[in-house]
C-alpha cells in the first residue's frame, strides 16, 4: 500500500515536470523564427518535387527552415504527420498543403483551426467545404482544370487528318481526384461541341505510367485506327506514347497530357505529343507558403478577405509545339523569380 | 474410397453447409490439379471471346496479352516459392523501385554521363538478390515473419529509391535492351519466350532437384523437415534469393519496356503477383503448387483484365473484379487445417 503511495507521488511530480518542461519548451520554440512546411503526397513524383525546390527556394529567400512531409497516399499518415510537425514546432509554423484526398481537407482544416496555425491548400478538397468557414484556413487555390482538359482537347483534335473528325481513346488518372474530375469535365465540354469527334473508350489508369502501358496496349487491339489519345496526366501520355511505339503508331497519333514533367517537351518536340498544360509546382508552393506566411505575421487579415479570395483559381501555362522552347527556358531551366507582393496577382476566377 | 487428410468431418460440423461447399470445391479443384487452372483459363478466354465477337482471340489480342503477362510471370514465379515455404514476399515493389532507379542512373541517361551498358544485368540482378538475402537471413535466421520482413524491406528500399533519384524521372537512352523487350521470334513476344523458359527452368528444379524437395518438404511441415534433416534456413535463404534475383530482371524489362527510370515503376506490382499466385493454385499455406501455377496464374489474371477492357466493363468495376478474384482463389486454395483458427 505504501509503495503504490510513493509510486504515484513519484508519478505525479514527473508528469507534472514534464508539462511544465513541454510547456516552457513550446513557448521557446514559439518565440523562435517560424518553420516552413510542406505536406505534399509522394517525393517519387518529379512534379511533386517542384513543390519542394520551389519551397526551399522560397525558404532560403525569406532565411526560414523548411519541412517537407510525404503522405505516400496515406491519409491518415498525412494528418498524424501534421499533427506531429505542429507539436515538433509549438504551433510556430506555416503549412502549404496538397491534400492526399479531398476529404482529408477537413480534418486538417479543424486540426489547423485547433492549433492556430495558418495553411494554404491546393488541388483538392470537397466541392461543399468552403474555405471561409476555416478561420486559419488562408486560401484553397487550384489550376483551372476545366481549362486544362479543354485545352488538352482542342489541340489533340487540331492533330487530326480530318479536321473536326476522328476517334479518341482516354486515360483518366485515380477517379476521385477533383484535378482528375475537372479536366475530364473540359474533355467533355469539347466533345459535345465537336459531334464529329468520338470517344471510344475511357479507362483508368490511376496517374500511373505503367497501367497507362498496359491499357493503351489493349484499348488499341479494341480500337486499332484511334486518331488522338486524351490523357490526364504526362505520366500516363508518356506510358501511351509507348504503348503507341509498339503498335507503330508513335507519331501518328497524338497524345496529350498535363502536368508539363520533362519528358512530356521532349515528346511535344519530337511530335510525339502534341499539348499538355505546365502547372508550376514551384509557384505553388511559393505562393502558399508566402499567404500562410503573411497569415501568421499579421501581413495579411484572412477574416477580411472577400469568399471569392478564399477559395479561388489561377491559370496554369498551356505549352504546345509553338510555345514549349520558351516554356523549357523560362520555368525547367530556370526557376523563375516570382513576384509575390501581390499574393492575388494571378486570381483568374473565384471556385465555386 | 480412400480418405485423406481433407475428407475430416469435423469440418462440417464446425461450419456448417457453407464450409462444406467450400471444403468440397477445394477437394476438386486440389484433384484437378493444374487442369483446374487450365479450365479456368478455357473459361475465361471464352466468355471473352463470346463477348467482343471473337476479336478476343485476334492474333494482335493474344500478342498482347503473351507481351503484358511476361512480366507479370516472371515476378509470380519468383514470388512464389517464399508462399510455397508457407510465408509471404511483400517487397516486390520496394526492390523493383531501387532497382529500376540504378537501371536509371547507371546506364546512359537523360542525367549524368554513364553508361555501364550490359553491366547493368548483373547489377540489377545483383540489387534484387541481395535484397533476397536480407530478407531471408531476418527471416530464417533471426525469426522474424516474413509478412513483416518483407513488407519493412519493401518500404525501405522504395525510401532509398525516392532519395537516390531524387524523384526525378530519367529517360534512358541505351537502346541495347530494347529488342528483348519489344520484338519478337516468329511472331511471339520475346518477353513471352523468355518468361516460359525461366518458368520452365524453376519447375524443373522444383521437380528434379534435392531442393526442389527440400522445398515443398518445408512448405507442407517445417517441424518435420528439419527433424528429417532439411538445411531450413539455408533453403530459405536461397527461396528469398531467388525470389530478389526475379524481381531485379523484371525492374530492367519494366523500365527498358516504359522508355524511362522513376522509383514509382514499381508502383502496383505486388497486387496482381499475389493474385496470380494465388489464382495458379499455390495454397498460401504453403507447400502446393510450383513455377508452372504462377506462370498460368499471371496468365488468367491478364486475360482477365485485357477482357475486361475489350468488353468494356465499367471502370469502376474493374477494381472489384480483380479483389474478388483474388478471394475466391485464396478460399480456393488455403489448407484450414494447417492454419486453425482463420485470423
Amino acid at each position: 500500500m505504501r509503495s503504490f503511495a510513493c509510486w504515484r507521488i513519484v508519478n505525479t511530480i514527473a508528469v507534472l515536470s514534464f508539462a511544465l518542461l513541454a510547456a516552457v519548451g513550446s513557448r521557446a520554440a514559439a518565440a523562435d523564427a517560424p518553420t516552413l512546411a510542406i505536406s505534399l503526397r509522394t517525393l517519387s513524383s518529379p512534379y511533386q518535387v517542384m513543390y519542394k525546390t520551389g519551397g526551399e527556394a522560397y525558404a532560403k529567400n525569406v532565411g526560414l527552415a523548411l519541412d517537407v512531409l510525404a503522405t505516400e497516399a496515406n491519409s491518415q499518415k498525412g494528418l498524424a504527420d501534421i499533427k506531429a510537425e505542429i507539436a515538433r514546432t509549438g504551433g510556430n509554423v506555416a503549412f502549404y498543403v496538397d491534400p492526399n484526398d479531398a476529404t482529408d481537407a477537413i480534418a486538417i482544416a479543424k486540426t489547423m483551426d485547433d492549433a492556430g496555425v495558418y495553411w494554404a491548400s491546393w488541388w483538392s478538397k470537397p466541392a461543399d467545404v468552403k474555405v471561409w468557414d476555416y478561420s486559419h484556413w488562408v486560401a484553397h487555390i487550384s489550376f483551372d482544370g476545366f481549362a486544362a482538359g479543354e485545352f488538352m482537347a482542342r489541340e489533340l483534335i487540331k492533330t487530326f487528318k480530318t479536321p473536326g473528325k476522328g476517334n479518341i481513346i482516354a486515360l483518366q488518372g485515380r477517379l476521385g481526384d477533383t484535378p482528375n474530375g475537372e479536366r475530364w469535365q473540359g474533355l467533355q465540354k469539347v466533345l459535345a461541341e465537336n459531334p464529329g469527334v468520338k470517344l471510344l473508350q475511357w479507362e483508368s489508369a490511376k496517374w500511373d505510367r505503367t497501367q497507362a502501358y498496359n491499357i493503351t496496349r489493349s484499348m488499341l487491339v479494341a480500337h486499332p485506327n484511334v486518331d488522338g489519345v486524351w490523357a490526364a496526366n504526362d505520366d500516363m501520355a508518356m506510358g501511351a506514347i509507348q504503348a503507341l511505339k509498339e503498335a507503330n503508331l508513335a507519331g501518328k497519333v497524338k497524345v496529350v497530357g498535363c502536368d508539363g514533367i520533362p519528358e512530356i517537351f521532349d515528346a511535344i518536340k519530337g511530335g510525339l505529343a502534341a499539348a499538355t498544360v505546365f502547372n508550376d509546382g514551384k509557384y505553388q508552393a511559393q505562393l502558399c507558403l508566402a499567404l500562410a506566411l503573411a497569415a501568421k505575421q499579421g501581413k495579411l487579415d484572412v477574416s477580411s478577405l472577400p469568399h471569392e479570395r478564399r477559395q479561388f483559381e489561377i491559370p496554369a501555362v498551356n505549352v504546345n509545339h509553338d510555345n514549349v522552347e520558351k516554356i523549357v527556358h523560362d520555368y525547367i531551366e530556370n526557376t523563375p523569380n516570382y513576384d509575390l507582393k501581390d499574393l492575388f496577382a494571378r486570381w483568374s476566377r473565384a471556385m465555386p | 474410397m480412400m480418405r485423406g487428410l481433407l475428407d475430416r468431418p469435423s469440418t462440417t460440423r464446425r461450419g456448417g453447409r457453407l464450409l462444406a461447399g467450400l471444403d468440397a470445391a477445394q477437394r476438386a479443384v486440389r484433384r484437378a490439379g493444374i487442369q483446374g487452372q487450365l479450365f479456368s483459363l478455357a473459361v475465361v478466354v471464352a466468355l471473352f471471346a463470346a463477348g467482343t465477337g471473337g476479336r478476343y482471340l485476334s492474333w494482335a489480342n493474344v500478342r498482347v496479352i503473351l507481351s503484358l503477362a511476361a512480366i507479370p510471370t516472371i515476378i509470380a514465379v519468383g514470388m512464389h516459392q517464399v508462399v510455397v515455404l508457407g510465408g509471404m514476399d511483400l517487397s516486390v515493389e520496394g526492390v523493383v523501385a531501387l532497382c529500376v532507379v540504378f537501371v536509371g542512373l547507371l546506364t546512359r541517361n537523360n542525367m549524368n554521363r554513364n553508361d555501364i551498358g550490359l553491366w547493368i544485368v548483373p547489377v540489377t540482378l545483383g540489387i534484387g538478390a541481395g535484397a533476397g538475402v536480407i530478407s531471408g537471413i531476418c527471416n530464417a535466421k533471426l525469426r522474424i515473419p516474413s509478412f513483416i520482413v518483407t513488407l519493412g524491406m519493401s518500404w525501405v528500399l522504395w525510401g532509398l529509391a525516392v532519395f537516390v533519384s531524387q524523384g526525378q524521372t530519367l529517360a534512358l537512352l541505351d537502346t541495347r535492351f530494347h529488342p528483348v523487350v519489344t520484338g519478337s521470334i516468329g511472331g511471339i513476344p520475346n518477353l513471352a519466350v523468355l518468361a516460359v523458359l525461366l518458368t520452365a527452368a524453376v519447375q524443373i528444379l522444383q521437380d528434379r532437384s534435392q531442393f526442389g524437395g527440400y522445398l515443398y518438404a518445408i512448405g507442407g511441415d517445417e517441424v518435420l523437415a528439419r527433424q528429417a534433416g532439411v538445411p531450413v534456413q539455408r533453403v530459405k535463404i536461397l527461396v528469398f534469393t531467388t525470389a530478389g534475383l526475379f524481381y531485379g530482371l523484371s525492374a530492367l524489362l519494366l523500365s527498358t519496356r516504359l522508355g524511362g527510370a522513376q522509383a514509382i515503376t514499381g508502383n502496383n506490382l505486388l497486387f496482381p503477383a499475389v493474385t496470380a499466385v494465388a489464382v495458379g493454385g499455390v495454397a498460401l499455406t504453403g507447400g502446393i503448387g510450383g513455377a508452372k501455377n504462377s506462370a498460368l496464374g499471371a496468365l488468367i489474371v491478364t486475360a482477365l483484365n485485357d477482357g475486361l477492357i475489350l468488353m468494356h466493363v465499367n471502370p469502376y468495376a474493374q477494381d472489384a473484379v480483380n479483389g474478388a478474384v483474388l478471394v475466391v482463389a485464396v478460399a480456393l486454395t488455403i489448407d484450414r487445417k494447417k492454419l486453425g483458427f482463420i485470423k
